[in-house]
């Protein structure tokens, strides 16, 4: 890493309403390219953190620096073009279409209108949203998903430096939630964008994130990578939060079957095969569901590995 | 031409037509009423009658939506909230006093004639006008405005851009409301001098001459039903992202 200073650096920062400190002395750092997910339970201060950030809400005490500057030294809206934000209803403008809703912060900023029209192809293309169909359609005509995809499409036009997400998937049902979070996985590592993503399921966070920031009643309790969180909860409020009985099957989903295959050795044809991508959670529910013990594991249709149960038992 | 598929421009074409030939009914009027020795309105033009009608009614509109519109824009910004209960009273007063009572107390302040009126109806129809801008802006929803705000629209783009387009088919109800009624209440401003077609209306009522009451009233008819039919066009045309495709 360069010594660059962290994207979005907090330092003892509080909100304090009617006397309840709602966010209380939180410190801090993100690094550029981080997925941090922020978890709690409702009320810990989680979005209030998210909205400290783009200033839709103003800290009492601390500092909050972007890039190494002040966020009071900009103003308002220069910051918050600076950052694209994408709240849990979509919140899209209704009597806008697809296109325009995308196009509202390019359009802020005056961009020529065939560099637009460009740009928003390039995002339905990156949110598989096809450009015919949903270009010049109305939010009202799409579902749930699509429009938080239009939502995250719209927070990504200009460019930002930093994604904030406020509980973006949890009003989808569970498959479309699934698909939603495999985009993001995917936009993250190709954009490479700083993404700050707030959320109170922890399989979400898992799967999706870098850094978890574990919140308790305004403060946070843990940070770490999702492994270090599930080999060592700091105390029994975020194991509780981990779900102590899941706790083992979650270290099994952090990690994918081809990290812990085995070269190949002759297992036999017919005995079940797994994507090399998908995670060890996966894999001991196919070797349950199959009743063997071993597993082949392949990639783009080629068996590359085997996968034993003793694999997945090891820490 | 889509627009000639609609029933406004033959409206319009009525209403001209019935205006400008009323005159040549005089037969038909003779006819209907024998008893009259004379059954046509003409002491004033039906046409001067009907541009003073909605230049009246116009101009007491245009003044009612400024000024509503304005109110109502101010009282739902955080600076306005405070003179919110007092705006709304204020506009409520305006339409609870009758628009005969506000020209009776206008007429000895600044004497007769137009400008009694204008005032009068001004008032009377500020009241729909500050009600509607003011529920159409709250009915924005909360995470829309968020949205707004969280990606980088300053306030004043944010009533621009999503408030005020979100919000105008009910202020434009709104005005609607207002516009006829002030079309019709104008017709009673004749009685402090001012002209318009009501002033066939109230000659006719005084003097018993049946005819006169009819000339008037249905061009006044017209003109309303024409108006109507305009505002229904002009809120399907800025609802019109609500239509399924």
């Amino acid at each position: 890493m360069t010594d660059a200073p962290p994207i979005i650096q907090l330092d003892h920062v509080s909100k304090i309403y009617g006397g309840v400190r709602a966010v209380d002395d939180v410190s801090l750092s993100v690094a550029h390219g981080t997925f941090l997910a922020i978890i709690g339970p409702s009320g810990c201060g989680k979005s209030t953190t998210i909205r400290l950030i783009n200033r839709l809400i103003e800290h009492d005490e601390g500092s909050i620096r972007i890039s190494g500057e002040e966020i009071r030294s900009f103003r308002e809206e220069t910051l918050r073009r600076r950052m694209g934000y994408v709240i849990q209803s979509g919140g899209l403008f209704p009597h806008w279409t697809v296109e325009r809703n995308i196009a509202t912060v390019p359009v802020l900023l005056g961009w020529k209108p065939e560099r637009i029209r460009d740009r928003v192809t390039e995002l339905l293309a990156l949110l598989q949203l096809d450009a015919n169909r949903f270009r010049k359609a109305y939010p009202h005509r799409l579902s749930g998903g699509q429009q938080q995809r239009v939502g995250i499409a719209r927070a990504l036009a200009a460019d930002p430096d930093v994604l904030l997400m406020d509980e973006p998937f949890s009003a989808l049902d569970p498959i479309t939630r699934n698909a939603l979070q495999a985009s993001l996985a995917r936009i993250h590592k190709e954009t490479g964008k700083t993404i700050v993503f707030v959320t109170h399921d922890m399989d979400e966070a898992l799967r999706l994130a870098t850094q978890v920031a574990v919140m308790d009643r305004g403060h946070i309790v843990q940070l770490g990578t999702p492994r270090e969180l599930l080999h060592a909860p700091a105390n029994d409020f975020v194991r509780g939060f981990l779900g102590a009985e899941d706790r083992g099957l979650r270290l099994l989903a952090i990690e994918t079957a081809a990290s812990r295959m085995r070269p190949v050795n002759g297992l036999a044809a017919e005995t079940p095969a797994i994507a090399a991508g998908s995670d060890l959670r996966q894999a001991l529910s196919e070797m349950l569901a199959t009743g063997q013990h071993a597993l082949r594991v392949e990639e783009a249709g080629r068996v590359v590995g085997e996968l034993y149960l003793d694999d997945l038992v090891r820490l | 031409m889509r627009i000639l598929r609609g029933p406004l421009p033959w409206l319009l074409l009525l209403l001209v037509v019935a205006t400008v030939g009323m005159p040549a009914t005089k037969p038909l009027f003779h006819a209907m009423f024998p008893a009259l020795d004379r059954p046509m309105y003409e002491q004033d033009s039906f046409t001067a009658l009907m541009l003073a009608h909605l230049w009246l009614a116009g101009v007491a509109s245009l003044v009612a939506t400024i000024v509503g519109v304005a109110l109502g824009i101010f009282v739902t910004r955080p600076a306005g909230a405070e003179f919110r209960g007092m705006v709304e009273t204020v506009a409520a007063m305006g339409q609870t006093f009758p628009p005969v009572a506000v020209l009776a107390i206008a007429v000895p302040v600044m004497g007769f004639g137009e400008s009694p009126a204008l005032i009068a109806l001004a008032l009377y129809g500020l009241l729909p006008i500050v009600r509607n801008t003011i529920t159409g802006i709250e009915t924005v929803p909360a995470d829309t405005r968020e949205a707004a705000l969280g990606i980088g629209m300053s306030r004043f783009q944010m009533l621009a851009r999503i408030e005020l387009p979100l919000a105008a088919p009910i202020i434009v109800a709104g005005i609607r409301t207002s516009v006829i009624v002030n079309v019709g209440t104008a017709a009673i401003a004749s009685t402090v001098g001012a002209k318009t077609l009501g002033s066939p209306i109230i000659l006719g009522l005084s003097g018993s001459n049946t005819a006169y009451v009819l000339q008037g009233a249905i061009l006044l008819a017209l003109l309303a039903i024409l108006l109507d039919v305009a505002f229904e066009r002009l809120a399907m045309w800025l609802g019109g992202w609500r239509r399924p495709a």
